[in-house]
């Protein structure tokens, strides 16, 4: 589902970002990314996103050779590619409902369409009750299960999270990782970045550490590590 | 992958309505611009017509009676040619100058239909090589038999063709001006809203919205713009065509009696002031989604 062939990236007037990585994630895998901050965690995860494109190497995701794929076909490229972030990116001047909408119209899909699937999503991320608040109405959890919602409303191949409990008290945390390893019981790849020892730890998964933009370790059923 | 009219719309109108206030001042800037350049338009087309007669160097023009036998209209063609003050001369018959007298009176329609083809005088038109032999000449031809009258204020056309000049040169420089501050009004009303939307803008190429997708309701938002600035002009050109057609009527002014406007003159500056403003509000829309809007 993703494979990183030898991928370097750097950026002016800094070390490495990423030095020569390999990487290879088969469908449905659940992945976290550790590091400390600086240790190239973003960076891949904007390469993956084709939101940056690296100096040498290759990098597939979904299919697609990212290096050979045309400008023009990026948006359609994203279109299976669901992303999370720690600031969770919401319109703040849309309600919970309209928010993910938003997401669906802007990729042309009918109001129909949307009054089907919108509904169905939030309810599948307990949200149903509070599809008319808007963001600044909705506690830091709700606010990371709506941008759940709008990052799986398309049922992406892959997620991409960025700490995504970043700014999350311990226990709404765990409401959120039981709703991504849902959504990647469904098929769903999921790669996360985090930081957070306790859930990488307790969920043992396949773990990567990248330190100083190359890869530490590659474990799976991993735990955070010993003297990160 | 249609892009839904419904949703291109609704965004276009709610960033205009967000930029109220800028995007009128790019509205008005453009309206008043292009008013200028459809004013300009208007008298250089308007001095044209006036002076059709006169196009070419012509100084001197022989009239003759409408039904003046040809053997008279000769003896003053042999003259003309055996004189070293003239240039060169040309002959226009009665259905070429009934044609140009139809469009010098276009203002006054009861003269118009008051007068016939057979009553209009066929005419020598003059080139001289000196424009001030023109009254000497003129008074040599008067009283010749079949010659009805002769004109030769050149010195006055000459006058008013260099005033409309220069009025053409300042106004259109002006409007130049005009016509770049409103492009880069536009540009910038742009550019704020694109700052104002940026939440939107990320999660849109986050979801994977197409360019275009995301490029048209601030493109549409320039060209409409543009249009409503260049819509603006337009009725002020119509509006411009009616004041200078009352004020030739009104004031009486001989001169200027053949400074007529046709429809199609107003027609063609008409669409050349839309045509403008969709120029003037898709390029400054352009640059500001080309600088701001990259993916």
């Amino acid at each position: 589902m993703i494979r990183l062939e030898g991928v370097s990236k750097s950026y002016k007037a800094g070390p490495l970002a990423l030095n020569d990585i390999n990487i290879d994630v088969e469908r449905g895998e659940f992945v976290f990314l550790v590091g400390s901050s600086g240790s190239g965690k973003s960076t891949l995860l904007r390469l993956l996103l084709r939101e940056e494109r690296p100096d040498t190497g290759r990098i597939w995701v979904a299919g697609k050779d990212l290096g050979q794929l045309a400008p023009w076909k990026v948006p359609y490229f994203r279109r299976n590619i669901g992303v999370i972030f720690q600031d969770f990116r919401l319109l703040p001047n849309r309600t919970a409902f309209e928010n993910v909408a938003f997401a669906l119209e802007v990729i042309g899909k009918s109001k129909k369409t949307i009054s089907v699937q919108v509904p169905q999503i939030l309810d599948l991320v307990g949200l149903s009750d509070k599809m008319g608040r808007l963001p600044s109405e909705l506690s830091g959890g709700e606010q990371q299960r709506v941008a759940i919602a709008r990052a799986f409303v398309n049922r992406p191949l892959v997620l991409l999270a960025d700490e995504p409990t970043g700014n999350l008290d311990p226990e709404t945390t765990w409401g959120v990782m039981r709703l991504l390893e849902r959504i990647n019981r469904t098929g769903t790849t999921v790669v996360m970045a985090t930081h957070d020892v306790g859930i990488v730890d307790s969920m043992r998964r396949r773990v990567i550490e990248l330190d100083h933009g190359t890869i530490q370790r590659d474990q799976s059923r991993g735990i955070y590590g010993i003297g990160v | 992958m249609a892009i839904s009219v419904e949703y291109v719309v609704k965004e276009t109108a709610g960033n205009l309505w967000r930029n109220r206030l800028m995007s009128l001042a790019a509205v008005l800037t453009v309206a008043v611009s292009l008013s200028l350049v459809g004013a300009a338009l208007l008298i250089k087309q308007g001095v044209s017509t006036a002076t059709s007669q006169w196009q070419g160097g012509v100084q001197l023009l022989i009239f003759f009676n409408p039904n003046a036998p040809t053997s008279e209209k000769r003896s003053v063609a042999v003259q003309l040619k055996q004189m070293a003050e003239v240039k060169s001369f040309f002959y226009v018959d009665r259905a070429a100058s009934y044609q140009e007298f139809k469009r010098l009176m276009a203002n006054e329609p009861d003269l118009l239909n008051a007068v016939t083809e057979k009553q209009i005088p066929p005419s020598y038109r003059v080139v001289l090589k000196d424009p001030a032999e023109a009254p000497a000449l003129g008074k040599i031809f008067a009283g010749q038999p079949g010659v009805k009258t002769t004109e030769y204020n050149f010195g006055a056309i000459k006058t008013m063709l260099d005033l409309s000049s220069i009025a053409q040169a300042v106004i259109i420089a002006l409007a130049l001006v005009l016509l770049l501050s409103a492009t880069v009004l536009i540009f910038n009303v742009i550019r704020v809203g694109i700052f104002a939307r940026r939440r939107e803008v990320s999660v849109m190429k986050l979801v994977g919205a197409t360019n275009w997708f995301i490029r048209i309701p601030f493109m549409l938002e320039g060209l409409t713009q543009g249009l409503i600035g260049a819509v603006v002009a337009a009725a002020g050109v119509l509006g411009l065509q009616s004041l200078f057609n009352y004020a030739i009527s009104h004031f009486g002014v001989k001169l200027l009696s053949g400074f007529v406007i046709t429809s199609s003159d107003v027609i063609f500056t008409e669409i050349f002031v839309l045509a403008v403003g969709i120029v003037v509000g898709a390029g400054g829309s352009m640059i500001a989604v080309r600088r701001y809007l990259e993916v």
